[in-house]
């Protein structure tokens, strides 16, 4: 087998089922979490649970990034929050607004929109990697990380972290084999998609249904969440 | 008439010693020196070894004064007659003459004057002759499906041919993509089951000059090393001699920089086109073309597709048809699951989750008479 | 079998509301950094997403096919009686369930309701701490942990009507307020008793106490207990129904105010009677005129500060109406500590911690934080909503040696009231 029928192979069929694996194994999750059953709320509400929910995702989303030093989270464990951050908005960029993915966007939707120029794609990809082996030995120092990391863990950075760096390999052609490289990117993508429903990663579909629970909850109380 | 010298024979056709040195120099240019194997394997005097480097240009042209022209067999299968064509209008009178003047055709269907059973008589008189001296340049793919009745010649099949042709050959140049991996005939659903030549003759040395067509250039630069060095360049590991076929398009390409700027043509008649913008957006394959198309180009070095506002297809590639649509962007899946597949996969899994939730939903109610009993 | 016990609990609790939220934990371990007992110990298993393993192993292990799949490969460790034992410690003593994890937490995970979760499997498997669970059987058996019986009850009330020369009207049919003290105030803070009478009376407000439902305080919802939650919580309510009130007003108790609240009607039906807080209906009062404060009537004694609850403030949203009243009381010394609000510091003694004699040394040092906080700001007394807080106050106060005054909001709007 060389590099190229690998690539094929990667591209192709195996591709197809990662993501076909990928959307059944997500169904799966939420459909299996979300038939568990939800009790009424049988509490009288005080505020809005509506506006609770909304604050909710707002805060997460438009202001505690922006002015991070309120939240003791950022005083007390900066490294988790900016790495965080910057790991999560790298990723957003690259697989959202980078040339070659938004050309995968268009194959699979038929429908894309822009890319943002290759310098900025490119650093913030450079962060989003270098905030991720800040989050690694972060696992390793902070001693409440040490605690919670266990295989499982590891495997999940492993699994992100592949795909990131032969990507980013590929775009600056460490080597000159390209086709290689790509092999390399999209067998790991491949196995991150197929990864992704039997891990924690899925968490970023779950991330909606906590932080409308507490906002729900919070709005429920008439408190700002 | 090949008995004579190489030398000779430029001799009879007028060129001046002078000119004949500067094809020579095109000749270096074009093989790529760089790759060439040490002198005494292929066969020349040790002593012009100090030469090599100062003058690879007087190497090659005592190489080819005194050897004799090499006798080439010309086949045709399942093919446009687009890379013969490719070769006799390149334009390029330097180099294409001095191969041509370097070898002797001895068997080509679309060039020759003969026909039918003269010409069939005088390839296997060359066969003959010239038995494990000559060299076999396939174009086109065979189909061997239902024992390959899908092309034949004079009643024979492609398959028959090519095998028996390839016995006495020294080695096989397969030019273009349908030689090479199968080409057009070869793509989805591959009706005839078109082969490339090297998937079939496995005995004998093949080179795979793919493109469509392969770059004149590639051909006979290939042709000329085997002239010069009486052996094979450098291959990788698709048989692809590396001196052509060692770096991408996208390596070499003129509109690189706009690709690393994120400044892409979106449309064939937008503002960016216009500006000569990247094609990547527009399904451009060049950053996983192994060719060197953006170097050598065509028609005397005038152009190449990309440069005049086209797309690379990604032609010396294996399966090129197949491998995504011309115009689909070089990064996106090959095959993306259709609304099918997907839907398919949305109902397994939510049948999977219902079924898992109620068994969890059971288990749920359970959990108080399991421990009763475990207690 | 414990283990079992608790794991069943689990498994039978866990829902939607708890898998989503277990699923969406990516276990960043920001949640430590919000919570004060892991702040001042430093233990990592303080951590509140820590606390609530047991339940995420449970879920794991018995809903999802990685669990099964790790359970049948002996990849997880199943769950001992020692883990039981071990995470009673640090889900009962290290943990106020104040809910400020949730504030932080990325995802937006609601950690409080999911360690309340947590505890419900310990009290199932009779992992309590001793020292609290001896709290819910006093108040199981004679209706309040701090030993308020009937008779202490009549005598108490007795004194501090006479004490304070002021009106404490007792079962009053056709009343519109029911009044229901936690047994902290009554047998700790008489005063609050009589200030809270004394606001009352000036308001106007037709209200009563009730001898059946003399107790607001919740030992079971701490331990966790859902039936006796249920029967405590029962008792104010067909107390309230027999006397026909409106409106049930839970004084100066922040556990109780969230039991009450914001989580009776999920566990019972309960009658359509309004449900508040002492420190919102000052508010009220303060609002709408029916008590007149003297402004600045706390002005020139130093500076004094506002203790936000967690139960009465974060999680039941009185968060204006103290500060408008301390506004009107010492606007020129009322100062803020910081966090604040709804993200202030926990006092660290709620959740039953300060009922668990072991737990007193994470008690004190978690408590260390909030002496930070307080004398940040140079504050000289204390205000708070909250008699739990106020006991874990004055407990710290004396342990520590510190000089200042602690105050409950209601006692300091009766003493500026207007007659």
């Amino acid at each position: 087998m060389n590099w190229e029928s690998t690539l094929e192979f990667a591209r192709g069929p195996f591709f197809q089922v990662a993501l076909l694996v990928f959307i059944a194994g997500m169904t799966y999750r939420l459909v299996a979490v979300l038939a568990l059953g939800w009790k009424a709320d049988k509490v009288k509400s005080k505020g809005s649970k509506v506006n609770g929910i909304a604050m909710s995702f707002a805060k997460g989303i438009l202001i505690w990034p922006f002015i991070p030093w309120v939240k003791n989270t950022f005083t007390r464990n900066p490294i988790t929050y900016l790495a965080g951050g910057l790991f999560h908005l790298g990723l957003f960029v690259v697989i959202f607004l980078g040339a070659a993915h938004v050309l995968v966007w268009k194959s699979l939707l038929g429908f894309a929109w822009f890319s943002l120029p290759q310098p900025i794609v490119d650093w913030l990809a450079a962060g989003a990697i270098v905030a991720m082996i800040a989050l690694f030995i972060n696992r390793l120092v902070n001693p409440v990380l040490k605690l919670l990391t266990g295989p499982a863990e590891w495997l999940n950075w492993l699994v992100v972290f592949l795909p990131m760096v032969s990507g980013y390999a590929m775009t600056h052609h460490v080597i000159p084999e390209y086709d290689t490289l790509f092999a390399i990117h999209m067998l790991t993508v491949d196995v991150l998609l197929i990864w992704i429903p039997l891990s924690r990663i899925s968490h970023f579909m779950f991330y909606f249904f906590s932080k409308a629970i507490h906002g729900s909850d919070f709005g429920k109380r008439a408190v700002t969440p | 008439m090949p008995e004579e010298t190489i030398g000779q024979h430029l001799k009879k056709q007028g060129i001046s010693r002078r000119d004949f040195v500067k094809m020579c120099g095109v000749l270096v240019g074009a093989m790529g020196m760089k790759f060439a194997p040490p002198l005494e394997e292929s066969g020349l005097p040790a002593q012009l070894n100090n030469v090599r480097d100062s003058a690879s240009a007087n190497l090659i042209a005592n190489a080819l004064e005194t050897k004799q022209r090499v006798p080439v067999i010309w086949l045709e299968f399942s093919d446009c007659a687009g890379c013969s064509e490719a070769i006799t209008r390149s334009q390029s009178p330097t180099l294409v003459d001095l191969v041509l003047n370097t070898i002797t055709i001895e068997y080509h269907e679309t060039l020759s004057a003969a026909a039918g059973f003269q010409a069939e008589k005088a390839k296997e008189d060359a066969m003959k002759k010239y038995a494990g001296k000559y060299i076999l340049v396939v174009e086109g793919s065979i189909p061997v499906a239902n024992d390959g009745v899908y092309c034949t010649i004079g009643g024979r099949t492609a398959l028959d041919l090519l095998k028996e042709t390839a016995k006495g050959a020294a080695a096989i140049i397969s030019t273009g993509n349908c030689a090479s991996f199968g080409g057009l005939p070869r793509a989805n659903p591959n009706p005839t089951d078109a082969k490339g030549v090297w998937e079939l003759i496995t005995d004998k040395p093949v080179v795979n000059i793919p493109g469509c067509p392969a770059i004149p250039e590639a051909t006979t630069g290939t042709i000329a090393h085997f002239v010069v060095f009486g052996g094979l360049p450098e291959l990788d590991n698709l048989h692809r001699p590396k001196t052509f076929y060692a770096q991408t398009i996208h390596d070499r390409c003129l509109r690189r920089p706009f690709y690393e700027a994120g400044k892409f043509a979106e449309s064939f008649d937008d503002e960016g086109a216009k500006k000569g913008y990247c094609l990547y957006k527009l399904g451009c394959k060049g950053p996983t073309t192994y060719s060197s198309c953006a170097t050598i180009k065509w028609d005397q070095g005038l152009s190449f597709p990309i440069q005049s506002g086209h797309p690379c297809l990604g032609c010396t590639e294996p399966n090129f048809w197949d491998g995504g649509g011309f115009y689909q962007g070089q990064s996106a899946p090959l095959a993306p699951p259709t609304v099918t597949m997907a839907g398919a996969a949305v109902a397994a899994g939510a049948v999977l989750g219902v079924g898992a939730a109620l068994a969890n939903q059971v288990q749920k109610k359970g959990a108080h008479a399991e421990e009763k009993k475990e207690g | 079998m414990k283990s079992q016990t608790v794991i069943n609990t689990f498994v039978e609790k866990t829902g939607a509301y708890v898998a989503a939220q277990l699923e969406a934990c990516t276990r960043c371990g920001m949640c430590a950094e919000a919570c004060h007992f892991y702040q001042s110990s430093g233990n990592p298993e303080f951590a509140p997403v820590w606390k609530i393993e047991l339940l995420r192993r449970a879920y794991e292990q018995r809903f999802t096919p990685v669990g099964k799949f790790k359970v049948a490969f002996k990849l997880d460790k199943p769950v001992t009686d020692e883990d039981i034992a071990h995470w009673s410690f640090i889900d009962y003593q290290a943990c106020t369930m104040c809910n400020k994890c949730s504030m932080v937490c990325p995802m937006g995970i609601n950690l409080g309701p999911l360690i309340h979760t947590v505890r419900e499997g310990l009290s199932d498997a009779q992992a309590v701490p001793a020292d609290l669970k001896a709290a819910v059987n006093k108040q199981e058996e004679i209706g309040s942990p701090l030993g308020v019986t009937d008779d202490v009850f009549d005598s108490r009330i007795e004194w501090v009507a006479d004490e304070w020369e002021i009106e404490m009207p007792m079962d009053v049919k056709g009343a519109d307020t029911l009044v229901v003290f936690s047994s902290i105030e009554i047998m700790k803070f008489p005063n609050n008793l009589a200030a809270i009478a004394k606001i009352l009376n000036a308001a106007g407000e037709k209200w009563t106490l009730s001898k059946k439902g003399r107790e607001v305080v919740n030992f079971g919802f701490y331990e966790g207990n859902d039936k006796l939650t249920k029967e405590f919580m029962n008792r104010v309510f067909s107390a309230a129904k027999e006397l026909g009130v409106k409106k049930i007003v839970v004084t100066e108790c922040g556990h109780a105010y969230d039991a009450l609240r914001w989580t009776s009607a999920n566990l019972m039906d309960v009658p359509e009677i309004e449900i508040t807080h002492i420190a919102g209906l000052l508010g009220e009062y303060v609002k709408s005129g029916r008590i007149k404060l003297k402004p600045g009537a706390l002005d020139g004694n130093g500076t004094i500060t506002f203790h936000d609850a967690c139960k009465i403030q974060r999680r039941g949203s009185h968060i204006q109406e103290p500060r408008d009243i301390l506004n009107i009381l010492a606007p020129k010394s009322f100062r803020e500590m910081t966090p604040n609000k709804e993200e202030s510091i926990c006092c660290s003694g709620g959740g039953g911690v300060i009922a668990i004699k072991e737990a007193d040394p994470i008690r004190y040092a978690s408590f260390e934080l909030k002496i930070d906080q307080v004398n940040k700001v140079g504050a000289k007394t204390v205000a708070m909503a909250c008699s739990n807080c106020r006991l874990q106050f004055t407990d710290c106060v004396q342990h520590f040696n510190l000089d200042w005054k602690v105050a409950g909001l209601s006692q300091l709007v009766a003493d500026a009231l207007v007659e």
